[in-house]
């Protein structure tokens, strides 16, 4: 593995990031704005005697952004240069798989965190909410946990664009939203009608988003359901690595991954 | 002695789909000496593309082997890449950011030693200083051509595969283009495999032409022993006298032949039987004002290939 590789890889997300509007837009903007919208309804809801839910609200909003972000560079980094049609370009240089997407995992830890940085101070400064509220340790697992469950996603997505080319695209940013609800983001699992609920322990951030709520409560670290998540994302994070072993070699056996550029 | 540069053996790739079996690439054998330019030549659906694909490692290979500089392409795939480069008129840089943005990129991604100053003296050499801070989707044709050229020589590679580079650009970018490519072969004594639809570029290029056709070599030559294979020629003339005369002439040598024009005529003939048929039109008393012997070019080869009129048995 070559870290200069890996560094060609980072360096040219940050060059494509800092020229262009739609991923300033899909990233920094969209991120402020929902947090402000999010932090609004927190402020109506601790209103109306339920504080509570509005902090719920406001720790769901900030850790789904993790996801939200690092999904988003992995799936849609790659998109950038199918568009470009310069993907065969990085790899007819000697750029490895694992170098690659190693360079894109790290590129999206990047954007998260200045992101949630960036997201947070804003909470803290415009609602009064602070997400350390949950506790340090517990939020260093969740951000651990959150990233590695969002690097699989990321993965997988990349995986089936390289397979079946640009017209499967919408799932790039698509996909991830259908965990919104099914990881209970913003609320507890029990309120989910319980077929949901019981599928919803499927995934890793149901734990954590449980974890994190419970943290603001009692301001301890739910070492528990914190293990049970890591436990799924190792499990989860290997399975996607060979999806995309699978779908990459695939996709060079039918002669896709040249034609994905059109 | 000359070293292969690329030696490809019993290259086959299938494809499968619901509709069947396909064979894209059946079976071919070819290498490539330091120094050589070789025309990679085929009707569209012949292999080309696929082939190159392949030599790069974004297709897999159904079976057969690859090895460049000697070394197995599966098993030392980081080391070849590193010494060979690629550019194509439809893969380009990265648009949305600059060109001095995608070179350090490439650069990096190549381990150049002392990036910046390479890049430079390669702007520089391509006299495109003025397009470093452009980004790269609003150059012309002709300047993303330029700089898909400097990318490709960032690792100063010993070959570069060359996928219809001047597609798409105006005869004037096309000529500069060439004469740049002409020079590179020349000056750095670069490899070159170069695909194309344009037989005059071949010729101007490559000392070696490989053919393809339905997935396999049909012939691999020089541009000139290929043309000779064909062998017929076409005279032209422009004669005053009798046209019946000369008719009559030519069914008696049993030619085929059309009248262009009242007083020109076009005789499809065998080379060797040129000076014959001249002197035999002179005889009867047919006076000839101009003559002109067309000779078969690339072009006329790739057509009879690509009409079915050589075999596969032809020489190889």
């Amino acid at each position: 593995m070559s870290t200069q590789r890996i560094k060609a890889i980072i360096l040219q997300e940050l060059y494509i990031t800092k020229n262009s509007l739609e991923i300033i837009i899909d990233l920094f903007y969209f991120s402020v704005i929902t947090i402000v919208v999010f932090g609004l309804v927190s402020v109506y809801l601790t209103g109306t005697n339920n504080p509570l839910s509005a902090q719920y609200i406001l720790v769901g909003m900030i850790l789904w952004e993790v996801i939200r972000i690092t999904q988003y560079s992995i799936s849609v980094g790659a998109l950038w240069n199918i568009w470009s049609r310069n993907l065969s370009n990085m790899f007819v240089a000697p750029l490895t798989l694992s170098e690659y997407i190693l360079a894109t995992m790290i590129a999206g830890m990047i954007k998260t965190g200045i992101i949630l940085v960036l997201i947070s101070v804003i909470a803290s400064f415009l609602f009064k909410f602070n997400i350390l509220s949950i506790g340090v340790v517990n939020l260093i697992l969740a951000l651990v946990n959150l990233t590695i469950f969002s690097w699989s996603v990321g993965v997988i997505i990349l995986a089936i664009i390289f397979r079946y080319g640009q017209r499967i695209q919408a799932l790039a940013w698509g996909l991830v939203f259908l965990f919104q609800p099914l990881c209970a983001a913003f609320f507890p699992v029990s309120v989910l009608p319980e077929p949901l609920r019981t599928l919803a322990y499927v995934f890793p951030p149901t734990y954590v988003f449980e974890a994190a709520r419970l943290g603001l409560v009692n301001h301890s670290t739910n070492w528990n359901a914190m293990g049970v998540s890591f436990a799924q994302n190792i499990v989860y994070f290997v399975v996607s690595l060979l999806f995309f072993n699978y779908m990459f070699n695939k996709s060079k056996d039918i002669g896709q991954f040249a034609k994905n550029e059109g | 002695m000359q070293n292969n540069v690329l030696e490809v053996k019993n290259l086959t790739k299938n494809f499968r789909s619901s509709a069947g079996e396909f064979t894209a690439v059946d079976n071919i054998s070819f290498s490539i000496k330091q120094g050589d330019a070789v025309g990679f030549l085929g009707p569209n659906g012949a292999g080309k593309t696929t082939t190159i694909q392949m030599l790069l490692g974004i297709t897999n290979v159904t079976s057969g082997s690859i090895q460049y500089f000697g070394k197995d392409f599966f098993k030392h795939k980081q080391q070849c890449l590193q010494r060979i480069n690629f550019t194509s008129a439809f893969n380009t840089l990265q648009g949305r950011i600059s060109v001095w943005e995608n070179l350090i990129v490439f650069a990096t991604l190549y381990n150049v030693k002392n990036p910046k100053e390479k890049i430079m003296n390669l702007i520089n050499y391509f006299n495109s200083e003025s397009l470093l801070n452009q980004r790269y989707w609003n150059l012309s044709a002709g300047q993303k051509t330029r700089i898909n050229f400097i990318k490709s020589l960032l690792n100063d590679p010993e070959l570069i595969l060359m996928d219809e580079p001047t597609a798409s650009l105006d005869p004037d970018v096309v000529d500069k283009t060439l004469s740049l490519i002409e020079e590179l072969k020349d000056k750095r004594n670069l490899t070159i495999l170069y695909t194309s639809h344009n037989m005059n570029e071949i010729t101007r290029i490559c000392n070696k032409v490989i053919f393809l056709d339905h997935g396999q070599i049909v012939a691999q030559d020089s541009p000139l022993s290929l043309t000779k294979r064909i062998g017929s020629a076409k005279l032209q003339i422009t004669f005053d006298g009798d046209k019946e005369k000369l008719e009559n002439y030519l069914k008696e040598k049993r030619t085929t032949y059309s009248f262009i024009k009242k007083y020109i005529v076009v005789i499809n003939t065998q080379e060797k039987d040129i000076p014959g048929i001249i002197f035999g039109i002179s005889k009867s008393g047919i006076w000839i004002a101009d003559i002109e012997v067309k000779k078969p070019t690339l072009e006329d080869f790739f057509l009879q290939i690509a009409r079915g009129g050589i075999s596969v048995n032809s020489k190889n």
